[in-house]
């Protein structure tokens, strides 16, 4: 990854992130407050309710009380009494809970018995334990039907005047539907109620069951999701809230607060469900988070025309510092990078400037020094090679001088004699021309697509023989892949130069061993070996063994390895040495393969 | 001596309007509208208040229960009463003057009992409708005589179907407006035209509302239920009432989950039929634990009418108490009863549920059956085939009687509760309101006097 894609990613991340801690906390600010609003919306909700429910107990209470004091009510409480002949007034209870709009009345006797029942006739003659009940205050309880439901009711327990024993009322309204209807309920807002009908099942724990959850207008809405919250409501007979999720959907969801309804002993007889909306705060949430979404990504888009512009300011001089060390690298140490300013970059690119400069001086008098050095060891390896050669020419020319004194046939003898080693030593000193000679020409390779097997084919039969005629006699073995290893070389330089290793195999083995030579494929190369059994070479040796002019022969000129290796790499290969002391050596030339 | 001669004359003038005043009065006189209202449907089988006076059987009963001609004039059996041979009444027309013959009394019969009939086979043979039975017919002209088998125009003289409405009654229907059915005095019935010319008849409406019409005199007849009755005598209203003539009964399904004979018995044993007739009829039925009256038959008191809750949990024992149905034919007190009776039960250990009156299946039915007639064992024949219980041989003594009833009874299938009355009130210018056999008002023989 470049450094202005780092730069761009860096300011990209500290953007979105900066902006992202921003809407979060917005998000949970806006949460926060809409949970808040929900807390006071039901605890509102909660004071409505028990008001409301205050007021329903004191309409109950009062209806009972005017229906008590009518002169017909006590008329008949009085008659109830005196005849002790109820059974004209069965159907009273009725007609006086039409008059006072209540759902539930009966008329109880002296005796604790049902009179009259409006709402189940037939259970006259039945004990009503309700009218022994101490609170003259409303209160609640489950009223049996004659379809065998049970129905919660706000009760009240009215006596009637002047008669005695005492002649009661016992009357209340139903907590229904209706009643959730008259409930004050703010947009958003739904209103439950639960009521078992006084049922448990026989382990004692509360058997939910979601057809007893009645709203306002029927049926209340997933009434399954509030099962947890209302069972929590009805164990611990305490007001309990929690978020319900309707629906997959993050907006189908609801504040609910569950509040039990109780009896007088404390028994939860039902719970009222008030659940609010969800949606608006969502909504509201995914707007925020909406802008927060548009802003984060203009942060970004922005984080990238910044970072393109400062890549502009802080990249580009360090790209160019990195162009230009890539072209020293690769030799070009005349290159030289622009300087803009005077901060850190341009001081590092004034230094870069400084440094090749300084290093191109170096350079060029190191080639100097070199080019001298070369001349140097030039002029004194062509000294010693020619010093060889000449003093024994100058021995036989001052023989020669001497021999003028000798008689004509000692003369004659020694002339002749002279005469032969003066031919040899300037044999000798053409030799060793011509190989200063060669080593300076270097010609250039003519490349054509030979097999490497021809190579070591030509190489064998010029050299097994002389191998074998030797003094010790040399074993020549080659070992060559079956499969075609095609190659782009000059075959007449390849065969002086694995020649030469050849030569030097048996040089290296005078008392004779054994020479392998081998060519087989290895990848993309095709890999030649040249091997001796005979001393080895020491690492220094292997060091310095490709340099010119460098030998371990006593009349070697040390020029035959240094063209192996020019030949090589002329032809985009590689030579290297593998020897340890006592081992033999092994040089192996890796030459290029050429596309079939 | 003039004076007193003069007052002597003037008191005998005075005596003698008076007297011709009151004779003139007490005669009744033709002419009038009659305003019936009733609650019921009046075309309703049976005891609909119109079929009555619209259509008339083969045979009557009279007021105190006994069989009388009627369309027919006579009849007789033979073959131990497998055979009936009815004569019928000559000259006889229908409202739309079809003349009455036997052929249209076989056809009216044949339609009002399709299946389960008295008889085997009914035969129109000249004047005469002969009925045939595998099994004796002592009854049948008792039979005959209920509202079940009255004779309605079924084939007119075209041979059209002509509406169901046509009878030989003192009354033909003329229409229905605005929920008040007219009905005009047949001048060519067989009895002899009614006094009144006019019966209106309301229906559809509330006993309350029948009685403040009756209070504004927008109403002359109008329905007294047997619950109502005394709160009808305390209000002042002139009530005419009858003596039992229904029977209150709890019929019990002897299938299953009731198969059990002693289950039947325990909620035989379970209901109080004192709290029903003080309470739900106000005092104002006969307890009953036997399926005939105890006037009838002089041995009603041998069946204990009290409740044995005890009894009846014992009974039931440990046995499993399924959902049982319990509905009731009819509204009000009958339903109320209904209601009672599943808390008694429900006292007994037995879960009953009370369903709709139209519910097309229940454990236990509340209903009401005829006691008409003044001959028991006719009585205890139109009560069972009514009931649809198969009616045993039954003697012609009180104990073979009792020994009958007895073994229905052990059955526990049908459980009576109470004997009923019927009852109407009237205006003040009704006259001559009787109640016929069956307790509902013989609107045939009524005049109407001056308003008050």
């Amino acid at each position: 990854m470049s450094l202005r894609q780092k730069l761009l990613l860096l300011f990209s991340l500290t953007v979105a992130a900066a902006v992202a801690a921003v809407a979060w906390t917005v998000l949970i600010r806006v949460r926060h407050v809409f949970e808040l609003r929900d807390q006071e919306e039901t605890a509102l909700f909660v004071s409505q309710f028990q008001r409301e429910f205050q007021q329903q107990s004191t309409q109950v209470s009062g209806a009972l009380s005017r229906l008590a004091e009518t002169e017909h009510t006590r008329a008949m409480a009085f008659e109830i009494v005196q005849s002790g002949d109820a059974a004209p007034y069965l159907t009273e209870a009725q007609t006086m809970a039409q008059e006072a709009h209540l759902d539930f009345l009966e008329i109880i006797g002296p005796e604790a018995k049902v009179v009259s029942s409006a709402q189940w006739p037939a259970r006259f003659g039945y004990a009503e334990p309700a009218v022994a009940l101490p609170t003259p205050d409303a209160f609640l309880k489950y009223e049996d039907l004659p379809d065998g439901s049970r129905a919660l009711g706000l009760f009240s327990v009215h006596a009637i005047p002047g008669a005695e024993p005492a002649v009661k009322l016992v009357g209340g309204r139903r907590l229904d539907q209706g009643f959730l209807a008259d409930l004050p309920i703010a947009p958003g807002m739904a209103v439950g109620l639960y009521s078992d009908g006084g049922q448990a099942n026989p382990s004692g724990a509360p058997a939910f069951d979601v057809r007893r959850l009645i709203g306002a207008t029927g049926e209340f809405a997933a009434a399954s999701h509030f099962q947890s919250l209302i069972d929590s409501s009805r164990t611990s007979g305490k007001q309990a809230s929690q978020v319900l999720y309707l629906s997959d959907q993050r907006e189908d969801s609801v504040n609910a607060t569950a509040i039990p309804l109780k009896s007088d002993a404390g028994q939860v007889l039902a719970v009222l469900v008030v659940s609010f909306s969800r949606s608006s705060m969502v909504e509201a949430q995914q707007h925020i988070r909406n802008i927060a979404y548009g802003v984060a990504a203009a942060g970004i888009l922005l984080a990238v025309v910044f970072s393109l512009w400062i890549a502009a300011r802080v990249s580009r001089p360090i790209e160019q510092l990195a162009l230009a060390a890539e072209s020293v690298a690769g030799g070009d140490w005349d290159v030289r990078v622009p300087v803009n300013g005077s901060d850190e970059v341009s001081v590092l690119a004034s230094s870069f400037n400084h440094m090749t400069e300084q290093l191109a001086s170096q350079r060029n008098q190191l080639v100097q020094t070199e080019r001298v050095a070369a001349w140097r060891e030039l002029a004194r390896r062509l000294a010693h090679e020619l010093k060889n050669p000449l003093f024994p020419l100058q021995l036989t020319v001052e023989n020669l001088i001497r021999a003028r004194d000798l008689s004509p046939s000692d003369f004659d003898e020694v002339f002749r004699e002279s005469t032969t080693a003066l031919s040899m030593e300037i044999a000798n000193l053409k030799t060793i021309i011509g190989r200063f000679s060669d080593f300076s020409k270097k010609p250039k390779p003519e490349l054509e697509k030979i097999d490497a097997k021809s190579v070591i084919d030509r190489v064998r039969t010029l050299y097994e023989s002389t191998a074998k005629q030797g003094n010790a006699g040399i074993l020549f073995e080659t070992d060559v892949a079956g499969d075609p290893m095609p190659l782009l070389a000059d075959p007449e330089l390849l065969h002086r130069a694995l020649s030469n290793l050849v030569l030097n195999a048996m040089d290296a083995m005078p008392e004779g061993g054994k020479l392998t030579m081998s060519a087989h494929p290895s990848g993309d190369k095709i890999e030649f070996r040249v091997s001796d059994t005979g001393e080895g070479l020491t690492p220094e040796e292997c060091q310095r063994l490709f340099t010119p002019y460098y030998t371990t022969k006593q009349h070697g000129t040390g020029l035959g390895l240094a063209i192996v290796q020019s030949v090589v790499a002329d032809h985009a290969g590689t030579i290297t040495v593998e020897s340890s002391e006592g081992g033999g050596a092994t040089f192996i030339i890796t030459l290029p393969r050429a596309d079939t | 001596m003039r004076w007193t001669v003069l007052r002597h004359f003037a008191i005998s003038c005075l005596l003698v309007a008076t007297t011709l005043q009151v004779a003139a009065r007490t005669r009744p006189h033709y002419g009038g509208t009659l305003r019936v209202e009733t609650a019921g449907d009046p075309w309703q089988k049976p005891d609909g208040v119109a079929r009555r006076f619209v259509f008339d059987g083969l045979t009557t009963f009279d007021a105190r229960g006994a069989v009388r001609p009627a369309l027919a004039t006579d009849w007789a059996s033979d073959d131990a009463d497998h055979r009936w041979q009815f004569r019928l009444r000559p000259g006889v027309h229908f409202h739309d003057g079809t003349l009455l013959t036997s052929v249209n009394v076989v056809a009216s019969l044949n339609i009002a009992c399709p299946q389960n009939c008295p008889w085997t086979a009914i035969h129109a043979v000249g004047p005469y409708v002969v009925f045939t039975a595998d099994s004796p017919m002592p009854n049948l002209p008792a039979l005959l005589a209920t509202d079940e088998f009255l004779v309605a125009l079924t084939i007119s003289s075209d041979g059209k179907t002509p509406p169901a409405t046509i009878g030989t009654g003192p009354f033909q229907f003329m229409g229905a407006k605005g929920g008040v059915l007219s009905f005009t005095a047949y001048e060519s019935c067989w009895q002899g035209r009614p006094f009144v010319d006019v019966i209106e008849v309301r229906v559809n409406r509330s006993v309350r509302d029948q009685w403040l019409d009756l209070g504004v005199t927008k109403a002359d007849v109008v329905d007294v239920p047997v619950e109502s009755l005394h709160m009808a005598q305390q209000q002042r209203l002139d009530v005419t009432v009858s003596a039992p003539v229904q029977l209150l009964v709890l019929q019990v399904s002897d299938a299953a989950p009731l198969a059990n004979p002693l289950l039947r018995s325990a909620i035989s044993s379970a209901v109080d039929r004192i709290a029903l007739a003080n309470v739900v009829f106000q005092k104002q039925a006969q307890v009953s634990a036997s399926l005939l009256p105890q006037m009838l038959t002089g041995y009603g008191f041998l069946f204990p009418t009290e409740r044995d809750l005890n009894k009846a949990r014992s009974l039931r024992g440990g046995l499993p108490s399924p959902q049982l149905t319990l509905r009731a034919e009819g509204d009000g007190a009958m339903q109320l009863a209904a209601q009672r009776i599943a808390l008694d039960l429900h006292e007994a250990g037995f879960n009953v549920q009370v369903v709709r009156p139209d519910a097309a299946r229940a454990n236990l039915t509340l209903r009401l059956l005829p006691l008409e007639g003044s001959s028991p064992e006719a009585v205890l024949d139109v009560l069972l085939r009514r009931a649809g219980i198969s009616i045993p041989t039954i003697g012609d003594d009180s104990a073979a009687l009792y020994k009958a009833e007895r073994a229905i009874l052990d059955q526990h299938t049908l459980i009576p509760l109470l004997d009923l009355p019927a009852g109407s009130a009237s205006s003040s210018r009704v006259r001559d309101l009787h109640l016929r056999a069956d307790g509902a008002p013989d609107l045939a023989g009524v005049s109407l006097g001056d308003a008050p």
